[in-house]
């Protein structure tokens, strides 16, 4: 029997972009690629794929915070939402536990995490999920999802999010350094600062360009798809004003 | 848990020089040396890649290709190191320098440790970059140290970088610099500026 998603979508149709999700993501994992530009591709795919109203993806920063390395959209509430989980939330929640943490409705369950509960359900959430990116015994991060209404996850779903949440972990444990094996500490910090020039990128693209934090990010992977550059690289040279940032706008490269 | 035995800090100037700013003992100096006169070393790697480099055994070749840092692996092990790590002084693209910390005997960085070392390089990246502004009063700590990781700041960066057409590192110490002025959380301030309810303008600083 089939049943249509939220997006009208058939068990077929479902079926199908998962297949192409998971190839996409396993040829990625196969090539040199950039960490954030992976996460991205995750939280995106979970977006589609779960028909979540927003996703975002943090990791334990190493100094007793959780720090976002991507989410499925650029606006400030969003990332003051999931920064809020530092001191208390379902990401904090399901980090410290390894095991995944949900709310159904949040009008019901305020009390838990009564400043997070507040500021997701002014940004119009009522549901919220995270399952933890989990290398055997340790946990580095959670996947958290959003959802406009009242949403109790189905096992299928927390499957998926956590099938997601495992390519996460993959892609951010075993990209190497160049020259050997790099410890869990390296790749963590990596990709944390590479999320760092990444939002530096944005902010001189989204005041050169006049466009918004969405429209410079968006220039900036497509501009570095097209040309074949890592996002993360590409960043730096747009903060070094190495690369035009009309260049990265229009997607012409500079001559 | 074994501790630290000894740790040393190196600087990247604006014009790219570098040079050991301090070490705690001789060993460390040594550490930094042996990294400037051969140009390899964690300490290298760790600038250039933007990430820590950990090396729990200096004599166990599954750690460390020998072949990337022969002289230092030898240097560093002569002067009686047996674990280094080295932690980049990063902000984003802002490169300031690297913090070496290294041991006589080795083994891994236990959790707390690692936290110690990640935080003392965050403090160690802010004092280098307010050296030359001279501003110590920035430390008395009005400016939230978990700032540093949100990324509203960095974007805000980013824009006042273009506003006031300065490097990002001054763009960074401004954009501080007014949270400070104005008694506000620099993260309210830095999304004020990506809001843009808030401009940065040369005749203002």
């Amino acid at each position: 029997m089939s049943s249509a998603d939220v997006f009208g979508r058939s068990d077929r149709d479902r079926e199908q972009l998962l297949a192409e999700t998971f190839v996409v993501l396993a040829d990625t994992l196969v090539d040199d690629y950039d960490v954030v530009d992976l996460l991205h591709q995750l939280v995106d795919a979970c977006v589609n794929l779960l028909g979540v109203t927003a996703a975002g993806l943090l990791l334990d920063d190493q100094r007793g915070n959780l720090a976002v390395v991507a989410s499925s959209n650029e606006e400030t509430r969003l990332l003051e939402i999931l920064q809020l989980q530092s001191d208390a939330g379902p990401c904090l929640d399901c980090v410290r536990s390894g095991a995944p943490v949900s709310v159904d409705d949040l009008e019901i369950d305020q009390a838990r995490w009564p400043v997070f509960a507040e500021a997701a359900m002014s940004a119009g959430f009522r549901s919220v999920a995270a399952v933890p990116l989990r290398l055997r015994t340790e946990t580095i991060g959670a996947l958290n999802m959003f959802h406009g209404a009242p949403h109790p996850v189905a096992v299928n779903e927390r499957r998926l999010a956590q099938a997601l949440a495992d390519v996460a972990t993959i892609g951010i444990l075993q990209r190497r350094s160049s020259h050997r094996s790099a410890m869990m500490a390296e790749q963590l910090q990596h990709a944390l600062n590479s999320r760092v020039v990444i939002e530096q990128a944005k902010g001189v693209l989204a005041e050169r360009n006049g466009v918004n934090m969405d429209a410079a990010f968006t220039a900036l992977r497509r501009y570095a798809r097209n040309h074949n550059r890592k996002l993360s690289e590409l960043a730096m040279d747009v903060v070094r004003g190495e690369i035009d940032p009309s260049t990265v706008q229009t997607g012409r490269r500079a001559t | 848990m074994l501790s630290i035995t000894g740790a040393g800090i190196s600087m990247v100037t604006k014009t790219g020089n570098r040079g050991v700013v301090c070490a705690t003992d001789d060993v460390s100096a040594r550490i930094e040396d042996l990294q400037f006169t051969l140009g390899e070393g964690p300490c290298v790697d760790a600038a250039q890649f933007g990430a820590p480099v950990m090396i729990p055994d200096l004599r166990t070749p599954d750690d460390v290709v020998v072949d990337r840092w022969p002289a230092f692996i030898q240097g560093a092990d002569a002067a009686g190191a047996r674990a280094v790590f080295a932690f980049p002084l990063r902000i984003g693209a802002i490169n300031v320098g690297v913090l070496d910390a290294y041991r006589s005997v080795p083994g891994p960085l236990g959790d707390g440790q690692l936290r110690a070392a990640l935080l003392a390089a965050d403090a160690a990246a802010l004092a280098l970059l307010h050296i030359d502004t001279a501003s110590d009063d920035l430390f008395s700590d009005d400016v939230d140290a978990r700032s540093t990781y949100q990324l509203q700041v960095h974007q805000a960066t980013g824009i006042v970088q273009v506003q006031l057409g300065v490097p990002t590192e001054e763009a960074f110490l401004m954009l501080r610099a007014r949270a400070f002025a104005l008694g506000r959380p620099l993260v309210d301030v830095a999304t004020d500026v990506v809001a843009r309810r808030l401009r940065f303008s040369l005749e203002d600083q």
